[in-house]
């Protein structure tokens, strides 16, 4: 019962969030109701005992995607977030049915498994578990990633230096 | 129902209490070390009220704190009101929520289901990414404000914050690693009987990561660049007065004691102390002792360091304090499995080494780093 009050109170969260970050014009408060919703998915989470992926979602999603999200307003020329235009489009239609089958298709898993099993009520140690897994089938995956993350860090680095060219040398200040 | 929320008061109020009051000791104990670092009095006129006993002037905080109350409350034109008022209280409530997953044993919340709730397995975790809101609120602030040295000061604060992350929570993994736990109380246990973590040389080497990353985390000077009052007012708080001013503070205090608690927790041994055989209820005392000793070392760097550069402050975090973060992480994994051997001599040659490469590896990233130490080139001013 209590599970069932938090859960609808958490979802009300995360709707909400995400209805006002989709229709505020102001982009840094849309950031900021995004980062409610993501807050609200967290909350789900560990009401699933779900309690790393909880905790992934706050540290991730809110501590980084949020903060990224922040610079790269700062960096553009909206730094009063209020820009007063606003994108409408007359093919709502198409979108509409666009949205619909995604909301379909991501759905799908969820729906063939209907009517829902029960939920497990205890899951012991659920990280230690996750590292293990992570550790011993999936160790080839997780490196592959690291790599893969290293080559994109390295290359953000030399997007942000820039071409260097050879005239700047001679240049005077 | 009703017994669940007194558990929760008898396990929270304490705690809010507890380092509420600190707060309060604390500001009185920086203003006071301060001054005498600076060759002044510091505060010692206010003590018990209607007397004239002045205690060294112990009534200071509640002073300020009446005073921050009945403060008019400015709240600018421009502002954007909602953010301005929502940015205090999103600084306090991390700093106070993070408290709940540090293993301060209270003897009479021991057996509460809500301490319970909270020794979680990933409590590390959750650690760190309930501090990193933080970053949230003092950028919120500084938007809000639609003041430039606000923006400067929140622009800088998201900045250093990000950076000095990445070495916090690296020098973390090192006492994960060992543990193979990230459960505070776990990691707590593992060093009882002064098998403190600090005491090896990459746990020493973490640990000093940890703190100086914990300085940036926390805004404290030397990098206490985003409220740098000789350059930007008052950074992101510019333009907060009265209690807001107020809330600011004592976020920055409570975060200040959240994160010393972690360090305690990850590398000074937790509540581990003499004298426990006899009396278990030490350990609080111990831990808080201990959290006081880290913050006493704030006070004093923040009387005897001067502000760091901006550009200074971005290449000490991603040239020197990452690269021997991620070197410590191997050199913990190879002293990990020294360790099992469970032999003495293997052990020392694992000291020796580790502590070689280590040195080593510190003052070549120094003198690395000293070729690009020149001074700064404006771009936009002269």
């Amino acid at each position: 019962m209590n599970e069932e009050i938090a859960f609808w109170i958490l979802a009300a969260i995360a709707v909400l969030g995400a209805l006002v970050a989709v229709r505020k014009r102001n982009l840094i408060h849309g950031v900021f109701a995004l980062l409610v919703f993501f807050a609200g998915l967290s909350g789900l989470f560990l009401l699933l005992l779900a309690e790393f992926i909880a905790a992934v979602q706050v540290l991730v999603y809110i501590g980084a995607v949020g903060v990224l999200l922040l610079f790269a307003i700062m960096l553009t020329e909206r730094v009063a977030g209020d820009d007063g235009q606003r994108m409408t489009s007359r093919r709502w239609f198409w979108g509409l049915v666009m949205a619909v089958a995604v909301f379909v298709v991501l759905l799908l898993p969820a729906i063939q498994q209907l009517p829902s099993p029960e939920a497990a009520q205890t899951i012991k140690p659920s990280v230690e578990a996750l590292g293990k897994k992570l550790m011993d089938p999936y160790v080839v995956t997780l490196e592959v990633l690291a790599l893969l993350l290293t080559a994109a860090l390295i290359g953000a680095v030399t997007a942000a230096q820039g071409v260097r060219m050879p005239k700047e040398k001679d240049s005077p200040e | 129902m009703s017994l669940v929320l007194i558990d929760i008061l008898i396990a929270t109020v304490p705690l809010m209490l507890i380092f509420a009051s600190l707060f309060a000791f604390t500001t009185w104990l920086e203003r006071k070390a301060l001054a005498r670092i600076q060759n002044r009095i510091g505060p010692n006129k206010v003590g018990i009220p209607c007397t004239r006993i002045s205690l060294f002037g112990l009534g200071q905080p509640a002073a300020d704190g009446i005073k921050m109350l009945f403060k008019e409350d400015i709240v600018p034109r421009g502002a954007d009101r909602l953010f301005h008022l929502l940015a205090p209280i999103l600084a306090l409530i991390p700093a106070m929520l993070v408290l709940c997953f540090l293993p301060l044993e209270f003897p009479w919340t021991k057996s509460l289901l809500p301490v319970q709730a909270f020794l979680l397995d990933g409590a590390v975790i959750f650690f760190f990414a309930i501090t990193g809101l933080n970053t949230l609120a003092v950028f919120m602030a500084g938007w809000a404000s639609r003041n430039k040295y606000s923006l400067l000061g929140g622009m800088r604060a998201v900045a250093q914050m990000v950076s000095y992350e990445i070495p916090l929570v690296l020098s973390a993994v090192i006492v994960v690693m060992m543990v193979g736990s990230l459960n505070a109380a776990v990691i707590a246990d593992a060093q009882t009987g002064f098998n403190w973590f600090v005491f090896s040389p990459w746990g020493f080497a973490a640990f000093v990561i940890f703190f100086i990353a914990s300085l940036a985390e926390t805004n404290r000077s030397p990098f206490d660049l985003p409220e740098a009052e000789s350059e930007i007012i008052a950074g992101y708080f510019t333009e907060y007065s009265g209690f807001k001013f107020a809330l600011f503070f004592l976020g920055e205090y409570i975060a200040m004691f959240a994160i010393s608690g972690l360090a305690v927790t990850l590398f000074l041994g937790g509540g581990d102390g003499p004298g426990l055989a006899n009396a278990p209820w030490l350990s609080v005392v111990w831990f808080i002792a201990k959290i006081f000793a880290l913050i006493a070392m704030m006070i004093w760097l923040r009387g005897t360091l001067p502000r760091l550069r901006v550009d200074q402050l971005m290449g000490f975090a991603w040239k020197f304090m990452l690269p021997l973060s991620i070197l410590n992480i191997l050199v913990a994994g190879f002293a990990w499995h020294a360790q099992q051997q469970d032999s003495k001599t293997i052990t020392v040659i694992t000291w020796v080494i580790s502590l070689a490469i280590l040195y080593g590896t510190a003052s070549g990233l120094n003198q690395l780093n000293r070729g690009s130490a020149r001074p700064r080139k404006y771009k936009y001013a002269e």
